[in-house]
C-alpha cells in the first residue's frame, strides 16, 4: 500500500511539468445520420490524455503541443474517428454511426474500459434490451440474454427471486448467486418478503439501467476479492446526456394467465376411479363416494384450479426527463408499475424515483449522486411450492371435484381448519377450502428502499482522478400475515396475525485513485488503487398475536386475546479492503492486466480475518499485427486470443458469527433457559475458486459479424460445507462449517452478434449464445460421503456424492408396472425386482416378482440411486431485431437441454389417497392382467405405488430439455409528428412473454423449481419440481411517447 | 494549483484511514458466548432449565414420543391421513426415512448433547474452583442428578422405540448409540449401536447415580411436578425395570414410594399419592399424583401439529379418536370417569359418532402440560410387579390397581376372587393401564414390553391396519435414515 502511495506522489510532482510550446485547433462534430452537431464528444490528442469536449453546438477548442500529430473523435453510439493533424488549426468531422457497435465502453470494476480492450471476460446487456419485460425485476429478464449465465424463474409467482448461476454452481452450503453492484454500491440481494415474496432486486426499475455487464472470470471479477467467485453483475443506471431537455413516457398494460395447468379428473371420473381404488382396498362392501348435487339438483364437479388461478391485469408506467449542459447532467424518472400476478389475490405494486446527477464545479473537481427511493408491495397467497396445506398451487389439483365451494344452504363447506367432506368416506381432508383462503388470508411484504451514491472526484491533472465515494443501501421491509379464524390454518388459532420488521442497513465508502497515461503514443497504462470498507447490519423483529375478539379484527392492532412469543434476529458485518490494478498494452496489440485485493471480514475468528485475492490477464490482438492482418485481414476484421487466470472468494457461507460457540436463551415454560445453540468453527476461512478462462473473439466482414468464444475451468476448494454430523451426536442445527468440500466446473461459451442486415430502412440483428457446464463435486468432508437436499423440508430428492454434479436426483429405480399382477416395480440395492402389495400388513407388503416370497422393505436410504441431475449441461438464448421502415420487430428464445427433473407433482397427482389426480389415472389405471400401464392397480390410501415424499421413484423423473418462446414483440413508430405537439416520436407494441415452451417435460414447466433461492437448500436441490405454481405468460401493449 | 495539491494529498489521505478494527471484532446481541455461561448462579440454573426445554421440545416430550407411542398402538383411528401428522406411524408404514423417525430421534439426541455438554462444563467448572463461590456443594449435586436423570430419560425412550424389547433375547439385540461425552467439534460421526441390555445398564447407572444426589424436594407444587426430585427417579426405575422385566426391583424401588397401605402415598420426600380426581390431573396438572409433567404455556409449547393438543382433541381436524367399537371404549363402563368424560363429535353421513379423549383442551393455545410419569403408573407397575414376581394374585397387589380403577370407575372395584389365575390380573393390568394412561404414550410400550403382537385396527375410511407381529420388522421403529447415512457403524 505504501509503495502506491509514493507512486502516486511522484506522478503528482511530474503532473505538473508537461504542457510546453501549444497550438489551437478548432471545428465543429456533425453526425452522418442527420447533419446535425454532436455535443460531448471527446477530442483527445492520440497517444496523449490531452483533449476537450464538443459543446451543445458541436464545437471544440483544444490546445495541443505543437508536435502533436493525430487528434482522436469518440462518442457513444459512433465510431472513433482519427485525424492526421498536418499542420491544419481547424478540423471539422462527420461522425459515422457505431452500427456494429464496436466501441462501445464496458463498465468493469471500479471503472470502465474500451471493450476491445477488455482482457477479462465479460458478458454486457444494454438496459434496453430488457426494458418493457412484463417482470418484476431486471434479473428475471435477463434469461438468455448472456453466455455463461443461466438463470431459473422457479415458478409463475410474482417477484420471486430467480435463481441466477454465472459459469455454474460454485458454492454448496454457501450462495451461488452473483454479487449484484449498483452504481458502484454492493446492494442487498435475496428475498425480502416472507409469505410474500419480495426480491431485493425489484427494487430497481428495470427501465432506469443503462447497462448490465456480468464479470465472469477471475480477471474481471478479482477486484471484489472475497465476494467474486459466483461473478458480480454491475449494474449502471441512466445518465443525462445530449444537451437538450429530453423527456420520455413509457408505459404498457397487459394481461397474465397461467400458462400450464394440470389436467385432473372431473367428479365423474374421480367417483369411477376412487371407488374402483375403495373396493380394491375395502372389498364389495365398501361405502362409496357418492355424487353429490347442487341445490338445483345438478351434479357438483368443481374445477378447483379455476378458483385458485385467474388471468390477470398489469399495467406500467415511468416517465424520465434527462439532458445535459455544459457542467451539469442530469437524469430524473419515476416509476408505476401495479401487476396482478396469475394466483387471486398475488399483487405487486412498485412506485419509484430517481434523481442521477453529476456537476463539475470547476476544472479539477466533479461531484454527483444517484439517488433512487422505492416503495415495492407485493400480496400473496400461501403459494410455496412445497407440502404446506394451504399452498394454492397445490390446492389447484389436490381437492377432490366431487366437493362443493358451498354447501347447498349457501353457507361455506368448511369443517374446522379443512374443507367440509367429513360425511363422505374421505374422513377429514385437513386441506383447507382454496376459495376461502384464498380471499380470506393475506400475506404483504412491503418494501422502502434508498439507494443511494454520492462521490466527488478531483482530477489534480489529467489522467489522475482520485475519487472518493459513499453509498448507502437502506433497506426496510414489513412483513405481515393473517390467518383467518373460518378455515385453513389459522382456524386452530382462532385467528393469527402477525409479521416482521427488517432494517437492512448498508454503507460503503470507497477511496480510489486511478491514473491512466500513453507513453511514447504506444505504451498505455492504467493503474488503480483503492481502500473501501462496507458495514452491514441487518436486524429483523417479529410480532404475532392469535385468538381474536372479534373476526371483524383482521390486524395486529386489533383487538385479540393471545400474544404469542415475539421474536427476531440481529447480524452485523464489516469489510476492510485495499486494492489494486494495474493494466498496461503496447499499441493496442498486447495486454497484460493484473488485479490483487485484501479482504478484512468480521466474520471469521479471531487472526484470520484477512485474506488476499487476485486476478491476472493477458491478450493478443493478432488482427494489430501486419502478418495477420495480411493473411486473413480480408475476412477477420479482428481476431483477439486472451487468457486469464485468478484466485478469489465467497464469503456467503460465512456467517456473522460463524466461528464462535454460542449459547441461546428461551423458556422452560415461565423459566428462563440457556442451552448450547451453536458449535463454531474458530478455523473457517472463505471459500476460494481457481478459474481459469482462454478464450478468442474475432469478428468477420467487416465487424458484421461478431463472436466470442471461451473455455473455462473453475476449481472451487475449501469449499465451506455444512458438515453434517451424525444426528446421535445431538449437535445444534446438526452441521458445523468447515472448510472441507472442493468441486469444479468447466465449460464453453460462444456468443455471436451478427447485424445481418443494417441499412437505413430495414435492420436485422440476431444474437445467439450458448454455454456447456458440466459441475462434479470432488470431495465432501471426510467421512461424509453424501449430503441430501430436500424439497419442503420433508422429501428427501437430492443427493450430493463425489464425482457427480451437485444434488443429483435420488430415487429408487422403478421399471413400471407389471402388466399380470398391476403392481409397481421397484429394483432393490441387489438388483432384484420387488413389488408393492399395499393391501397388504407387516412383511407381505413387499414380495419379489419372482415368487420367491417377501423381500426387505424398499427404502431410499438403502435402495435409492442417483437417476439424473436438475442442472442443464447446454442452455443459451437467441434473439432476432428487426426493423423495417416504422416496424420493429423482435423474437426472443431461450433453451435449457441436457437435465432432468424430479417431477414429485406428479407423484402428488397419481396418490391414491382423496386426492385428486390427473385424467391419465382415470384413463389408464390397471384393470386387468395384461394391461399395459403405468398406474399402478389402485387401493385406497396407496400413497406408495406412484411416488410418495419418502419413497421418491424414477417413474417421476424426466427429461427436462426445453425452448421457450421468450418474447415476441412487434411495434410502429411514428416520427414524423407536427411540431407543435414537440413530440419526436411515438411507438406502439404488442409483446407476447413466455409464449410457448416446446418441451416433453409433464409437469408444470420444465424451467421450474420448488427450491428457492433463499432456501438453505439452493445448491443441493436443483431440479426438483413439487407442487409448483405454474408460469405465467403475459401479453402487454405498449406505448413509448419521447418529447 | 497549489489548492488542487492540498486536496489530493489530504485525499490521498483518506486511503490510509478507514481500518475500524472495532468493527471487525463484532460480538452477537442475541447469544451469549460459551465462554460466560458459568458466570453466575442464574445462568447456570437457566443452563438446567436449558436441559428441560430440550426434552420439552415438540418432537420429544412436547407431543410427538407420548403421540407415536400411543399411535403406534391399537386404539386410536386417525381423522386425517396428513404423513405430517405421523399417519405412517399410525399406519405401521414406518420406513427409514419417515419423517418422525428421524426427527424424533434427532430431537432426544439433541437433548442428550444439550444434557451432556451441561453436564461437562459443570464438572469442569466446579472442579476448577470456578464455582465454589457460585453454587453450594448441593446445588451442584442436584444440577448434576437432574442431568443424569433426564439423559437416563432420554436413552430409555430411546431404546424402547427404536430397539426390539429387552423381553426378546434378554437385551441381545443392538440398541442405540451410547452417546455419554459432550459433543462440540466435528469427527466422531461413527458410533456402533450399544446392546439394548448396555442400553438399560447406562439408564440404571445414570438413575442410581442420580437418586442421592437429588433434591427430597423444592416445596413447590410447580417445580415438584416440572423439575426432577428424588421421587422422580425412582418413579422412572419402577418404569425402567418393569420394561425390562425385572420384578424384585420395581417392587424393591417402588417401596421406597409407596406405603405399604392405602390411602398410597410417598412416605418421603414430595408426598406424591393419586389425585381424589381424574380430571383434575390435566385440569390443575400440579396435582401430587403429577410425578413428571412438561409444562406448556400459550408462548411455549410443543407447537402446531407436533403438541399432544394437536393429537387428541376434538376440535383438531388432525386429532385421533375412538369409536363406540374400538376394544378399549367399549371395555369401559359407561359409568368410568375415563369413558364419560370422553367428547363426542357424530359427522354423520356413512361415518360413525366419534370419541375425543378431553385430557387436552387447550387447541386454541396448545398450553395443555404433558405428564411423562403419574403415580397411578408407580402404583400399577408395583401391582404387576408384586404378582409376576410371586406368581399368584395377592391382596395388596389387587388394592393397587383398585386404587387406581375405583378413582375412576367407583362400582369397578375387584376382588380377590375377581382374578382366576395371575394370567387374569395380567390381563387386568394390562387393560387397566390401557384405560388409564390413554393419550399420555403408554399403549404400544406396554404391548412392547411384554413381547406381545400390536392387535390389528379399524381405519374406517383410513383402511384397517393389520396385526404387526412381534417378530415383525415394523414392530420397532427403524434406524432414521439421516443416521443411517452419517453414522457408518450403525446397523440398520
Amino acid at each position: 500500500m505504501k509503495r502506491i502511495l509514493m507512486l502516486f506522489s511522484l506522478l503528482l510532482l511530474t503532473g505538473t511539468l508537461v504542457i510546453a510550446q501549444t497550438v489551437q485547433i478548432t471545428g465543429t462534430v456533425t453526425s452522418s445520420e442527420d447533419g446535425l452537431p454532436v455535443p460531448g464528444v471527446s477530442v483527445i490528442v492520440k497517444g496523449t490524455t490531452l483533449g476537450a469536449l464538443t459543446g451543445i453546438d458541436g464545437r471544440y477548442v483544444l490546445s495541443v503541443p505543437a508536435n502533436s500529430q493525430t487528434l482522436m473523435f469518440s462518442f457513444i453510439g459512433f465510431r472513433t474517428q482519427e485525424v492526421v493533424i498536418a499542420g491544419k488549426t481547424k478540423i471539422d468531422v462527420t461522425l459515422q454511426q457505431d452500427v456494429f457497435k464496436v466501441d462501445e465502453v464496458v463498465v468493469v470494476a471500479y471503472g470502465t474500459q474500451q471493450k476491445r480492450d477488455l482482457t477479462g471476460s465479460v458478458a454486457s446487456v444494454k438496459g434496453d434490451a430488457i426494458k418493457n419485460t412484463p417482470v418484476q425485476s431486471f434479473d428475471q429478464a435477463l434469461q438468455g440474454k448472456a453466455a455463461g449465465v443461466a438463470i431459473t424463474l422457479p415458478n409463475g409467482v410474482l417477484n420471486n427471486p430467480p435463481i441466477i448461476r454465472i459459469r455454474g454452481y460454485n458454492s454448496i452450503s454457501g450462495s451461488s448467486f452473483p454479487l449484484v453492484v449498483v452504481d458502484g454500491v454492493p446492494i442487498a440481494t435475496g428475498n425480502f418478503g416472507i409469505t410474500a415474496s419480495t426480491n431485493a432486486l425489484s427494487d430497481i426499475n428495470p427501465s432506469d439501467i443503462a447497462s448490465m455487464d456480468i464479470l465472469k472470470d477471475a480477471s474481471a471479477t478479482a477486484l471484489y476479492g472475497s465476494r467474486a467467485a459466483n461473478g458480480v453483475i454491475l449494474i449502471t443506471t441512466k445518465h443525462g446526456a445530449g444537451g437538450k431537455t429530453k423527456v420520455t413516457y413509457d408505459g404498457y398494460v397487459g394481461l397474465t394467465e397461467p400458462y400450464h395447468v394440470f389436467k385432473v379428473m372431473n367428479a365423474a371420473q374421480y367417483i369411477d376411479e376412487k371407488n374402483a381404488a375403495r373396493i380394491n382396498m375395502l372389498g364389495p362392501n365398501a361405502s362409496l363416494i357418492t355424487q353429490l348435487t347442487d341445490a338445483n339438483g345438478n351434479p357438483i364437479s368443481t374445477n378447483w384450479a379455476d378458483k385458485v388461478y385467474r388471468t390477470g391485469f398489469q399495467h406500467n408506467h415511468a416517465i424520465t426527463i434527462s439532458g445535459s449542459t455544459a457542467l451539469t447532467n442530469y437524469f430524473l424518472s419515476v416509476g408505476y408499475s401495479d401487476q396482478q400476478g396469475i394466483v387471486r389475490s398475488n399483487n405487486f405494486t412498485r412506485k419509484n424515483a430517481r434523481l442521477n446527477i453529476d456537476h463539475k464545479v470547476n476544472n479539477y473537481l466533479k461531484i454527483g449522486a444517484n439517488i433512487g427511493y422505492t416503495n415495492g408491495y407485493n400480496t400473496s397467497p400461501q403459494v410455496g411450492a412445497d407440502y404446506a396445506t394451504a399452498a394454492s398451487a397445490r390446492l389447484a389439483f389436490v381437492i377432490p371435484p366431487v366437493l362443493p365451494v358451498y354447501n347447498n344452504d349457501g353457507t361455506l363447506n368448511i369443517y374446522q381448519a379443512g374443507i367440509g367432506g367429513e360425511g363422505e368416506p374421505f374422513g377429514n381432508l385437513g386441506y383447507p377450502n382454496p376459495v376461502v383462503v384464498l380471499k380470506e388470508n393475506k400475506f404483504t411484504s412491503e418494501t422502502d428502499r434508498l439507494l443511494t451514491t454520492l462521490y466527488a472526484s478531483i482530477t489534480p491533472f489529467k489522467g489522475l482522478e482520485l475519487k472518493t465515494q459513499y453509498g448507502i443501501d437502506d433497506l426496510t421491509s414489513e412483513t405481515t400475515f393473517y390467518y383467518s379464524p373460518i378455515n385453513g390454518d389459522g382456524q386452530s388459532l382462532n385467528g393469527d396475525v402477525g409479521g416482521q420488521i427488517r432494517k437492512f442497513r448498508r454503507w460503503n465508502w470507497s477511496n480510489t485513485a486511478n491514473y491512466t497515461t500513453i507513453l511514447a503514443e504506444k505504451y498505455n497504462i492504467g493503474l488503480l488503487a483503492g481502500v473501501e470498507e462496507q458495514r452491514t447490519l441487518d436486524n429483523a423483529s417479529s410480532y404475532e398475536k392469535y385468538n381474536v375478539n372479534d373476526p371483524f379484527f383482521k390486524t395486529y392492532q386489533g383487538s385479540w386475546t393471545n400474544v404469542a412469543m415475539g421474536g427476531g434476529s440481529m447480524g452485523e458485518n464489516y469489510y476492510i479492503s485495499y486494492f489494486g490494478r494495474a493494466n498496461f498494452n503496447f499499441n493496442k496489440k498486447y495486454f497484460i492486466e493484473g488485479s490483487v485485493r485484501r479482504d478484512g471480514l468480521s466474520g471469521l475468528a479471531a487472526g484470520k480475518k484477512y485474506g488476499t485475492f487476485f486476478g491476472a490477464s493477458a491478450m493478443w490482438n493478432a488482427s494489430n499485427e501486419k502478418f495477420v492482418e495480411d493473411a486473413i485481414g480480408s475476412i477477420f476484421s479482428d481476431v483477439r486470443l486472451k487468457a486469464s487466470y485468478g484466485k478469489v472468494g465467497n464469503s456467503s457461507a460465512v456467517g456473522d458469527f460463524s466461528s464462535l460457540f454460542l449459547y441461546g436463551s428461551g423458556l422452560y415454560a415461565t423459566a428462563p433457559t440457556l442451552a448450547f445453540s451453536q458449535a463454531g468453527n474458530a478455523d473457517l476461512k472463505w471459500e476460494t475458486s481457481d478459474k481459469y478462462d482462454a478464450g478468442i473473439s474475432f469478428s468477420l466482414l467487416k465487424d458484421r459479424i461478431q463472436a466470442e468464444i471461451n473455455y473455462y475451468y473453475n476449481n472451487i476448494n475449501g469449499l465451506v460445507l455444512s458438515v453434517p454430523q451424525s444426528p446421535s451426536k445431538g449437535i445444534p442445527g446438526g452441521t458445523i462449517p468447515a472448510n472441507v468440500g472442493s468441486m469444479y466446473n468447466t465449460g464453453a461459451e460462444i456468443s455471436i452478434t451478427s447485424y445481418n442486415i443494417s441499412k437505413p430502412n430495414f435492420s436485422w440483428t440476431s444474437t445467439f449464445n450458448f454455454s456447456t457446464l458440466k459441475n462434479r463435486v470432488t470431495a465432501l468432508a471426510p467421512g461424509v460421503t453424501e449430503i441430501f437436499g430436500y424439497t419442503g423440508g420433508l422429501e428427501i430428492t437430492n443427493k450430493t456424492v463425489v464425482g457427480k454434479p451437485v444434488g443429483g436426483l435420488f430415487v429408487v429405480e422403478t421399471r413400471g408396472v407389471d402388466p399380470q399382477t398391476g403392481r409397481r416395480i421397484f429394483v432393490n440395492n441387489a438388483g432384484k425386482e420387488v413389488e408393492f402389495y399395499y393391501e397388504k400388513s407387516g412383511d407381505a407388503r413387499w414380495q419379489y416378482k419372482d415368487g420367491s416370497g417377501n423381500a426387505p422393505a424398499i427404502s431410499q436410504s438403502s435402495d435409492g440411486k442417483i437417476m439424473g441431475s436438475g442442472i442443464p449441461s447446454i442452455y443459451g438464448g437467441l434473439d432476432n431485431n428487426l426493423a423495417y421502415k416504422n416496424f420493429d420487430f423482435s423474437l426472443g428464445l431461450t433453451y435449457a437441454l441436457g437435465f432432468e427433473l424430479y417431477n414429485g407433482s406428479k407423484a402428488g397427482l397419481r396418490d391414491q389417497r382423496w386426492w385428486n389426480n390427473s385424467v391419465e389415472v382415470a384413463q389408464t389405471y390397471w384393470k386387468q392382467p395384461g394391461d399395459i400401464t403405468d398406474i399402478a392397480k389402485p387401493f385406497w390410501g396407496d400413497n406408495i405405488s406412484n411416488g410418495h415424499n419418502s419413497l421418491p421413484q424414477s417413474s417421476c423423473i424426466e427429461n427436462g430439455d426445453y425452448m421457450k418462446v421468450r418474447n415476441i414483440s412487434i411495434g410502429y413508430t411514428i416520427k414524423k409528428l407536427p411540431s407543435v405537439t414537440n413530440i419526436e416520436s411515438i411507438r406502439i407494441y404488442f409483446q407476447a412473454f413466455n409464449l410457448h415452451t416446446f418441451t416433453n417435460y409433464t409437469g408444470s414447466d420444465p424451467e421450474v423449481s420448488s427450491v428457492l433461492e433463499s432456501d438453505a437448500n439452493r445448491n443441493l436441490a436443483p431440479g426438483t419440481d413439487r407442487n409448483s405454481a405454474p408460469q405465467a405468460r403475459t401479453y402487454t401493449m405498449g406505448l413509448s411517447i419521447n418529447f | 494549483m497549489r489548492n488542487i495539491l492540498k486536496i489530493s494529498v489530504a485525499f490521498l489521505l483518506l486511503l490510509t484511514i478507514g481500518c475500524s478494527t472495532k468493527l471487525l471484532d463484532p460480538v452477537p446481541q442475541t447469544s451469549l458466548s460459551d465462554l460466560s455461561v458459568f458466570d453466575n448462579k442464574d445462568r447456570i440454573v437457566a443452563q438446567v432449565n436449558g436441559m428441560y426445554a430440550a426434552v420439552k421440545n415438540g418432537w420429544y416430550l412436547g407431543g410427538r414420543f407420548q403421540s407415536v407411542a400411543d399411535l403406534r398402538g391399537d386404539n386410536f383411528i386417525p381423522l386425517s391421513n396428513n404423513a405430517y401428522v405421523n399417519f405412517n406411524t399410525w399406519n405401521h408404514l414406518e420406513i427409514s426415512a419417515t419423517m418422525e423417525v428421524n426427527d424424533v430421534w434427532n430431537q432426544i439426541y439433541s437433548s442428550i448433547n444439550v444434557i451432556n455438554v451441561f453436564m461437562d462444563g459443570l464438572k469442569t467448572n466446579w472442579d476448577g474452583g470456578k464455582l465454589k463461590t457460585i453454587l453450594t456443594q448441593a446445588e451442584y449435586d442436584q444440577y448434576t442428578s437432574e442431568a443424569l436423570a433426564l439423559r437416563a430419560m432420554c436413552y430409555f425412550d430411546l431404546v424402547r422405540l427404536y430397539a426390539k424389547p429387552y423381553v426378546q433375547g434378554s437385551g441381545a439385540n443392538p440398541g442405540v448409540p451410547l452417546r455419554i461425552k459432550a459433543e462440540k467439534s466435528a469427527g466422531g460421526n461413527d458410533l456402533a449401536r450399544s446392546s439394548v441390555a448396555e442400553v438399560y445398564t447406562q439408564v440404571l447407572a445414570d438413575l442410581n447415580a442420580a437418586e442421592p444426589l437429588a433434591i427430597s424436594s423444592y416445596g413447590d407444587d410447580v417445580l415438584n411436578t416440572t423439575r426432577i426430585h428424588k421421587n422422580t427417579i425412582i418413579s422412572l426405575k419402577t418404569r425402567v425395570l418393569l420394561t425390562k422385566g425385572d420384578w424384585a426391583g420395581v417392587v424393591t424401588e417402588s417401596a421406597k414410594i409407596v406405603s405399604a397401605n392405602a390411602p398410597f402415598v410417598a412416605p418421603s420426600g414430595v408426598a406424591n399419592t393419586l389425585s381424589a380426581s381424574y380430571p383434575a390431573i390435566f385440569t390443575t396438572n400440579t396435582t401430587k399424583e403429577s410425578v413428571f409433567t412438561v409444562p406448556n404455556t400459550d408462548i411455549n409449547n410443543g407447537g402446531v401439529q407436533s403438541a399432544i393438543t394437536w393429537y387428541f382433541s376434538k376440535d383438531s381436524g388432525e386429532a385421533y379418536y375412538l369409536i363406540g367399537t374400538s376394544a378399549v371404549y367399549a371395555a369401559m363402563d359407561p359409568t368410568d370417569i375415563r369413558r364419560s368424560s370422553m367428547a363426542k363429535l357424530s359427522p354423520g353421513g356413512t361415518q360413525p359418532d366419534q370419541f375425543f379423549i378431553t385430557k387436552y383442551t387447550h387447541f386454541t393455545t396448545l398450553q395443555d402440560w404433558c405428564p411423562v410419569i403419574r403415580y397411578a403408573e408407580v402404583l400399577l407397575s408395583r401391582a404387576e410387579a408384586i404378582v409376576r414376581q410371586g406368581g399368584s394374585v395377592t391382596q395388596p397387589a389387587v388394592d393397587l390397581l383398585n386404587a387406581v380403577r375405583t378413582r375412576s370407575f367407583p362400582t369397578g372395584a375387584y376382588t380377590l376372587a375377581s382374578f382366576g389365575s395371575a394370567a387374569a390380573f395380567y390381563t387386568a393390568i394390562l387393560q387397566e393401564r390401557n384405560f388409564e394412561f390413554l393419550g399420555e404414550g403408554m399403549r404400544s410400550f406396554d404391548l412392547m414390553r411384554l413381547g406381545l403382537d400390536i392387535p390389528a385396527k379399524p381405519g374406517l375410511t383410513m383402511g384397517d391396519v393389520g396385526l404387526i407381529a412381534s417378530s415383525s420388522s415394523a414392530y420397532v421403529w427403524p434406524m432414521p435414515s439421516g443416521e443411517l447415512s452419517l453414522n457408518k457403524l450403525l446397523t440398520p
